[in-house]
């Protein structure tokens, strides 16, 4: 089955990116003197988080016609909802509010993606 | 679109599933499709009626042509 593989296929990109992620910290932790090899390494889990987009983006080449138009258009709610909020913070603390990391943009996106899919897939049935 | 494909699918002894992977789409798009709520691309219409061994016009419903009440698209 199409959804199987897609599983299959993400899962094992995300333990890359965990196994990957965990090696470089620890590299990392232990203490890199040259400033290059400790960009490189604290970059490397870029590479499976690559692949995680790629497996999601052949996933929706893949899926029918209509999966495909939920998809985007949840793609379409996340992106807007994702800018809305990043902007309107980064408006915020301009005035004082506390910085947030960027890695909070990632799970902000995956959030809204989710409820855009939930409500797409409810429209349709 | 109203169309007859839940009829038809009935006739050849298919479920939605079975007749999902006919068509090479979800289980998902054969429902929205059956209940109105998606209207399928050119290509997905022709392989359904090829299916059927139908023409376009004897399983789906033009809306501009039908009578009676239609439940809204979810795009409407």
């Amino acid at each position: 089955m199409r959804i199987g593989r897609f599983y299959r296929e993400f899962g094992l990109a995300m333990l890359a990116y965990a196994i990957v992620s965990v090696i470089s910290l620890k590299i990392l932790g232990a203490g890199v003197d040259n400033q290059t090899l400790r960009t490189l390494i604290s970059v490397s889990p870029v590479v499976p988080i690559c692949a995680v987009c790629w497996t999601i983006l052949r996933n929706i080449r893949r899926v029918d016609e209509l999966q495909r138009a939920i998809q985007v258009e949840a793609l379409a709610f996340s992106l807007a909802g994702t800018a809305i909020i990043t902007m309107g913070y980064g408006f915020l603390e301009s005035v004082g509010y506390p910085r947030i990391t960027m890695f909070a943009v990632w799970p902000l996106m995956a959030v809204l993606w989710t409820i855009g899919l939930f409500y797409g897939e409810r429209r349709y049935k | 679109m109203k169309n007859r494909l839940k009829q038809l699918r009935a006739v050849h002894g298919l479920s939605q599933g079975a007749l999902a992977a006919r068509l090479d789409v979800s289980r998902q798009t054969v429902n929205a499709l059956e209940n109105g709520r998606y209207d399928p691309s050119l290509p997905l219409a022709f392989r359904i009626a090829r299916l059927f061994d139908a023409s376009i016009e004897d399983v789906f419903e033009d809306q501009a042509t039908s009578s009676g009440k239609q439940k809204p698209r979810p795009d409407q």
